[in-house]
């Protein structure tokens, strides 16, 4: 899903607009280093695996030399990644020379030569700790992304709220832009990227808001570097192993609170201490940074899909959770909901709202193929081609009338006028529309000024009207 | 087959065999560059260890050639799966590079003891053929996997020289991994070309390097080997200047430039034979050749 990279590569984009100083307090630590690396473009982590070992500055034309004289695109791309991110540092002699971070080189060599353990201590055996299962713990980590997006959900049905609202996941889903107070202390609504957000898949959808949640950070009284880290870091941790609170800064231990809520990790509270377990949710956090991982994303919590689409546009799914109802109705007419099955159908009427509040034809398809019952998800195609086309369709019924400003040219006086001007406007590429028999014609509105002109050097006797 | 999994590598996640020499005969009398084994083995340590830095997806495994035999040695995936489990919590877990010696030692052991039974001549060489299969079948089992599979390749670390009775063998895997689309890249560490690693890198794509200073080997391994099949669309990478084509007999597995080839089933021999030894087809010339002039008089 390339939608993934794009957020992920956003955030990236955040950690590389730190200042300096920041940048290289991250990189005191060899976790965030590594997860860094893996954030780099292919090109890039090998550039940096050869640089590794080299301890003078390298000139910027050996290492041109490494890529193919038709690669230097990709080459340069690879760069400019590197050097935003401070994992090479630009020196100016001679000629531009490249040497690695030494910070980060430290650090990268270090964790290269013991290999690595979690990076932080797991909590001893004997401490009576009773560690979920790791179904317990995905169903757990399900649970509360459902409820988050629920919270999404709610406040978009008029129906009364399906969970009590979190102020803390309202927050975030209103800095995100996903929904919006009309008046304040009324309940917000949800936006038309709300709807957008619901089809997306659930690695995409945690990135998007933890992304808002970094950006907000420095708000809230947290330091954002020290954030970033520990975001970084957390996909190194083992799930379903239990880590002691206290270890953590005070400012962190306040975030792993609003992380438990979106479900990344799990606390547990035991006679004096606290621990918290990172989920499935947190270890595909870090793994979608690489910007190869589209595979994995698909399943993120091991989610079995559940929809059955049938050609003759009923939609089955065998469900019974709310949230899926839920989006559902966003593009469905729902026809009978029996305690583990909803029972639909794709009608122009509902797909149309669908498209009004902004989903394409194509977000709701790969919502389908995406989530499509085990059985069918074997077929080719998922989505029988009648229903995804007529989907297509229906989306560019909606597109068929193009609306352009546009002015209204009538009265020439003769046709010859009339001739010249229309063969200016048609050499301009502006000609709409043309009447030959009563000398009229319509041109963009863009254009007006340049046809103004032209009309009145011929003859000035053109009349115009807007 | 080859055009679906050259769409698929738009990543650069790969899951790397890596087959080890770990020869006594080899690393034994081998004094005269000064490379020993031990650094040999910390190279390659550190060599897989950034191969899983590169990415979470990466997978490793490690296969060692033995003298009379072959094991697997050390399996990141298999790995990572258990160290999850409950079991093992009480437990620190173990460095990768301690899990790894301790499986060699436990292999060089029984390597030895196997190798007594043998004769002295046979046991000599590297076994390449097995541990290539060992490999291929491996790699099968990653791409038979319901999850999307990442690029398999093989890389292999050679030190003694080819072992002519494995011809057959070994031509039988290049040509399944080559169907597999699975490069094999050869690093020879000894000082012998390997025709049969050069004959399958340029088969199945891979890379044929022979390191000119063997003590640094890691350095070649990370500028090389470290090479995702994505990325080596886009790199200036070492080209093989010459392939040895030579194939051996299946007779007296010599290596010959020119030879018999059976017209059945393409089997190579060094003398002319009255009839083929692998299909039994008669080669007798004269009689042949009148069998064919019947039909048409």
């Amino acid at each position: 899903m390339p939608r993934v990279r794009v957020i992920s590569r956003n955030f990236m984009e955040m950690v590389a607009g730190l200042p300096p100083a920041k940048l290289d307090l991250l990189y005191k630590r060899h976790w965030t280093c590594q997860a860094v690396l893996r954030s780099l473009p292919p090109l890039a982590k090998l550039y940096v695996m050869r640089l590794l070992y080299v301890e003078e500055a390298v000139p910027s034309k050996s290492l041109q030399d490494w890529a193919l004289p038709d690669a230097q695109q990709k080459h340069q791309v690879a760069i400019n990644r590197m050097e935003k991110l401070r994992v090479i540092l630009v020196e100016r002699k001679k000629e531009v020379c490249y040497r690695m971070n030494p910070v980060m080189q430290k650090q990268l060599l270090q964790a290269l030569s013991i290999s690595k353990g979690p990076p932080r201590d797991v909590m001893p055996g004997n401490v009576a700790v009773r560690l979920p299962t790791p179904a317990e713990l995905d169903t757990y980590a399900m649970k509360q992304w459902e409820s988050v997006l629920l919270q999404l959900v709610s406040s978009a049905s008029s129906e009364a709220p399906i969970v009590s609202p979190n102020f803390f996941v309202i927050d975030m889903f209103k800095l995100a832009g996903l929904l919006l107070s009309l008046k304040p202390n009324s309940a917000p609504s949800i936006t038309d990227t709300g709807f957008q957000f619901l089809l997306m898949d659930t690695n995409s959808q945690l990135w998007q808001l933890v992304q808002v949640y970094v950006s907000a950070a420095e708000d809230r009284g947290t330091d954002s570097g020290e954030l970033i880290g520990f975001l970084l870091e957390l996909g190194f941790h083992t799930v379903g192993e239990a880590y002691s609170v206290g270890a953590l800064t005070t400012p962190l231990q306040k975030v792993l609170e609003e992380l438990a809520a979106l479900g990344l990790v799990q606390l547990q509270k035991g006679m004096k201490e606290q621990w918290y377990i990172p989920t499935k949710l947190a270890s595909n956090l870090s793994a979608s940074l690489s910007e190869s991982s589209d595979m994995q994303s698909s399943e993120v919590l091991g989610t079995q899909g559940c929809i059955v689409v049938e050609t003759n546009f009923r939609v089955y799914a065998y469900t019974a959770s709310k949230l899926q109802t839920e989006i559902l109705r966003r593009f469905a007419r729902l026809e009978y909901q029996l305690p583990n099955l909803v029972v639909g159908a794709l009608t122009k009427e509902s797909i149309n709202t669908a498209f009004s509040s902004g989903i394409s034809a194509e977000q709701i398809i790969t919502y389908l193929s995406k989530h499509a019952h085990p059985h069918v998800a074997k077929r080719m195609p998922v989505v029988p081609e009648t229903v995804s086309d007529q989907i297509r369709l229906w989306e560019s019924d909606r597109n068929r009338v193009e609306l352009l400003s546009a002015y209204f040219y009538d009265d020439f006086p003769s046709t010859e006028v009339y001739e010249t001007v229309l063969n200016h406007a048609r050499s301009i590429g502006g000609l709409l529309w043309e009447d030959a028999s009563n000398r009229r014609l319509v041109v963009r509105e863009e254009l007006h000024g340049d046809m103004r002109l032209f009309i009145r050097r011929q003859s000035g006797a053109a009349g115009q009207r807007g | 087959m080859s055009s679906a999994m050259s769409a698929a590598r738009s990543d650069d996640v790969s899951a790397v065999v890596i087959l080890l020499d770990v020869n006594p005969y080899f690393w034994g009398t081998k004094t005269s560059t000064g490379f020993t084994f031990e650094q040999f083995f910390q190279h390659v340590l550190v060599f897989i260890n950034c191969i899983l830095l590169l990415s979470h997806l990466n997978q490793v495994t490690v296969i060692a050639m033995g003298a009379s035999a072959c094991t697997f040695l050390y399996d990141s995936a298999a790995i990572d799966g258990t160290a999850s489990g409950r079991s093992k919590r009480d437990k620190q877990p173990e460095s990768r590079s301690t899990t790894i010696t301790q499986k060699l030692q436990e292999f060089v052991k029984k390597d030895e003891a196997a190798e007594t039974n043998l004769a002295p001549v046979e046991n000599q060489f590297s076994n390449l053929s097995g541990s290539l299969s060992m490999a291929l079948c491996y790699i099968q089992r990653i791409l038979r996997k319901p999850t999307a599979p990442p690029q398999p390749r093989i890389l292999c670390v050679q030190g003694f020289p080819d072992a002519p009775q494995q011809y057959i063998a070994v031509m039988n895997s290049i040509f399944s991994a080559q169907r597999c689309s699975v490069p094999i890249d050869a690093c020879i560490v000894g000082s012998q070309h390997s025709a049969f690693l050069q004959q399958a890198s340029h088969i199945t794509g891979g890379i044929y390097m022979k390191p000119p200073q063997p003590e640094g080997l890691f350095q070649y391994l990370m500028m090389v080997f470290a090479t995702d099949l994505y990325s080596r669309q886009f790199l200036q990478l070492p080209r093989s200047a010459g392939v040895d084509f030579r194939a051996s007999c299946f007779c007296h597995k010599r290596t010959i430039d020119m030879g018999f080839v059976c017209s059945v089933c393409l089997s190579i021999f060094c003398k002319h034979h009255k009839a083929c030894s692998t299909c039994g087809a008669n080669f007798n010339v004269k009689k042949g050749g009148q069998k064919r002039k019947q039909p048409s008089s």
